[in-house]
């Protein structure tokens, strides 16, 4: 019984992973083939247009080194809105999280009036559309001169951020016993070197996970980057949009591909403090 | 008495004005020299829909290159979802009493309805259209040029190109005089091909399908003829149940039985190219060239017109009150109006797929003229014979139709 249990749950797994996997396999083959069209259960024509269209690889016959060399030297949109994406997602996950450790510290380890309520209004961008407190943003930023700035759009990403990160650590700080830092504090260890010594490790986990949250909510922004970034600061999920509605299937997948290449990356990367193994999920209950 | 005098008064008036709206220069500048030295060095920012990358090419490529070599004015192509983003962001801008050269756009690829939001609410830069030097390509006098969607343009808006409505089939899959040449034999064909014909659900981002019911506006009441001019409510309460009435008729015979229809141009070629239907829309002067190019539609198809009513009409350039950049702006908006870049758009090889913005009768240099017939004598055989479009060709109505037919249609054909 135990056995056969075992085999259903191994058998779920596969099916899951193959539900996952299918659309991605659809990607590549749709990247790089041509006039993919029913009845062809394969595509009978194969082609890099895409990726010359994106200006990525070089037209035919000029697809020597130096032909690369001279097409990336250019500048292309797909490799702007990528560097653009990384460091926008990156700047927003420091600073993120800077913010949340405060908030989460207490939130986790202190009782008081109203905390719920409190913990409810930050929640509260999660439940709301972004589009009902954008366009009122957008004027806010305008007026303030963030709008189409790299500033601007790095604030408003900070907004559906924040509360995935101070959530994630709150339920860190609530199985974290303060007490560590005090014995630290009694054997002499300033309040710097407590935090890197004692409270930093043990909440260390945790922070990735939060950071993965935070980076990848910030990668995936269309409409908040749209409106405060005023169409100038170029982001992938701002190309993945425009060129899905163009409605050529190989283009979409060979941008798509890009877009999700480096989030699936990092996900790898920080698989392992995902999993239900690792100290960074336990104390989600406790809150 | 009194009042005559008055009339005769502002019609001086207005004669007075109407001279200067056609002086030489755009607004805050004195000379077309002005422009250039003011727009030298600067970003000209191009807010335009970006779901072409034929399009978007053709812009990076042939206007990017010269405004920079011959201008030094970088070009910062900004690919919109739908141009009412960038109608929206002019207008939170006005909001926010962002004035002067402190916004953020300085030309919106526009027509329609989004031109005339931000001309009514006073939020273009303008009237500069005239005060181009190669304005004098635009045949300024054709309605279908100073009317964008019925409503006077009046040099706020400068054309680019031109596109008119008809037709693609494949010819692997049927013969091109088979076809239906008009919506009297398109009902026969539906009916003898039940399950082969859809057609794009007018409404957002279905403006192609809105043209499409529009022009059967036209054939039921005999002619575009009585439509233009000013919106006319009897007119179309006249003639909208026949209309609705027509479609219903379809309905049973259409693509999954009408239950539903295809939302825009991409889910439209997608059905077309993967046989699910037979015929589909274009609206490029090339036919099918264009999706064949970009492998959206099978090598073999082509494209035909209808007879009669074939919607056509020119899109612009428009330049927001609060561009920061305006100088650099007219002199790309000047650019592309050039003959050899206007027969390059038209050129099948470059990808673009519209049709002419200015007229090539008034070209008169020997390298423009070369340029313009090498052009048209190179549409290839994915074009509908240029003679038959330019024979159906009407112009667009009122923009208050578009709105109108959306709603109805939704109410009296899709939810009926």
């Amino acid at each position: 019984m135990n056995s056969n249990l075992k085999k259903i749950n191994i058998y779920a797994i596969y099916l899951g992973a193959i539900i996952l996997i299918l659309p991605l396999i659809a990607f590549f083959i749709n990247a790089f083939s041509f006039r993919w069209f029913y009845p062809q259960v394969i595509p009978k024509e194969l082609s890099l247009q895409a990726w010359v269209r994106l200006k990525l690889i070089p037209k035919s016959g000029q697809r020597s080194f130096e032909g690369f060399i001279d097409l990336w030297a250019s500048n292309p949109a797909v490799i702007k809105a990528l560097i653009n994406s990384l460091t926008i997602g990156f700047l927003v996950t420091v600073v993120s999280i800077i913010i949340a450790l405060p908030a989460a510290r207490v939130l986790g380890l202190l009782n008081f009036r109203f905390k719920k309520l409190i913990i409810f209004i930050m929640v509260s961008p999660t439940i709301l559309p972004p589009i009902a407190f954008v366009l009122g943003l957008n004027i806010n930023f305008i007026s303030l001169g963030f709008s189409g700035s790299f500033l601007g759009v790095c604030l408003v990403h900070l907004v559906p951020i924040m509360p995935y990160v101070v959530l994630t650590m709150t339920g860190i700080f609530a199985n974290y016993n303060p007490d560590f830092e005090h014995q630290a504090r009694t054997l002499g260890a300033n309040k710097t070197k407590t935090f890197f010594l004692i409270t930093l490790p043990a909440i260390a986990p945790g922070m990735v996970v939060a950071a993965l949250f935070a980076f990848l909510v910030s990668w995936s922004q269309y409409l908040l980057t749209f409106l405060i970034g005023a169409g100038k600061v170029m982001t992938l999920p701002l190309l993945v949009f425009s060129t899905a509605s163009s409605g050529n299937p190989a283009l979409t997948a060979a941008i798509s591909i890009i877009f999700i290449f480096p989030a699936i990356l990092i996900l790898f990367f920080t698989s392992k403090f995902v999993s239900g193994e690792s100290g960074a999920t336990s104390g989600f209950g406790k809150i | 008495m009194k009042f005559k005098i008055k009339f005769i008064t502002l019609a001086i008036i207005s004669l007075f004005f109407s001279k200067l709206v056609s002086a030489e220069t755009a607004p805050g500048f004195g000379s077309w020299d002005d422009v250039l030295k003011a727009a030298d060095g600067g970003q000209v920012n191009v807010y335009m829909w970006g779901g072409s990358d034929a399009i978007n090419g053709f812009v990076d490529d042939f206007y990017g290159v010269p405004l920079k070599e011959k201008y030094n004015i970088t070009l910062n192509r900004v690919p919109l979802a739908g141009t009412v983003d960038a109608v929206n962001q002019v207008l939170s801008e006005k909001e926010a009493g962002v004035t002067g050269d402190n916004g953020n756009i300085d030309l919106i690829w526009i027509n329609g309805e989004n031109f005339w939001t931000l001309k009514q609410a006073q939020l273009l830069y303008g009237p500069f259209a005239a005060g181009l030097p190669n304005s004098k390509f635009v045949a300024w006098d054709n309605p279908a040029v100073n009317l964008d969607f019925g409503r006077p343009v009046d040099g706020m808006e400068s054309p680019w190109s031109s596109a008119q409505f008809h037709f693609m089939y494949d010819s692997a899959r049927n013969n091109y005089d088979d076809m239906p040449r008009s919506y009297a034999e398109l009902s026969d064909w539906i009916a003898a091909n039940p399950g082969r014909f859809t057609y794009i659900r007018p409404g957002k981002g279905g403006f192609v399908g809105t043209r499409f019911v529009k022009q059967i506006f036209f054939e039921l009441s005999g002619g575009q003829e009585q439509w233009v001019g000013p919106f006319n409510q009897e007119l179309y309460d006249k003639w909208a149940p026949k209309v609705w009435e027509l479609l219903n008729s379809w309905e049973k015979n259409l693509w999954r039985s009408g239950e539903t229809y295809p939302k825009d141009n991409a889910e439209m070629h997608s059905l077309f190219a993967n046989g699910e239907v037979d015929l589909d829309f274009t609206q490029s002067p090339r036919g099918a060239g264009p999706t064949n190019t970009a492998g959206t539609t099978p090598p073999t198809s082509r494209a035909f017109a209808f007879y009669d009513n074939m919607i056509g009409d020119f899109n612009y350039w428009a330049i927001p009150y609060n561009a920061p950049n305006k100088a650099a702006a007219l002199v790309y908006a000047n650019l592309v109006l050039e003959p050899e870049l206007q027969a390059a758009q038209v050129q099948p090889a470059n990808g673009f797929c519209c049709g002419w913005g200015i007229s090539t009768a008034k070209v008169t240099d020997a390298a423009g003229k070369a340029a313009i017939n090498d052009a048209q004598n190179n549409l290839g055989d994915a074009a509908e014979d240029q003679n038959i479009l330019a024979k159906a060709l009407v112009s667009d109505i009122a923009a208050e139709y578009q709105d109108l037919i959306e709603a109805d249609w939704e109410a009296n054909v899709l939810l009926k």
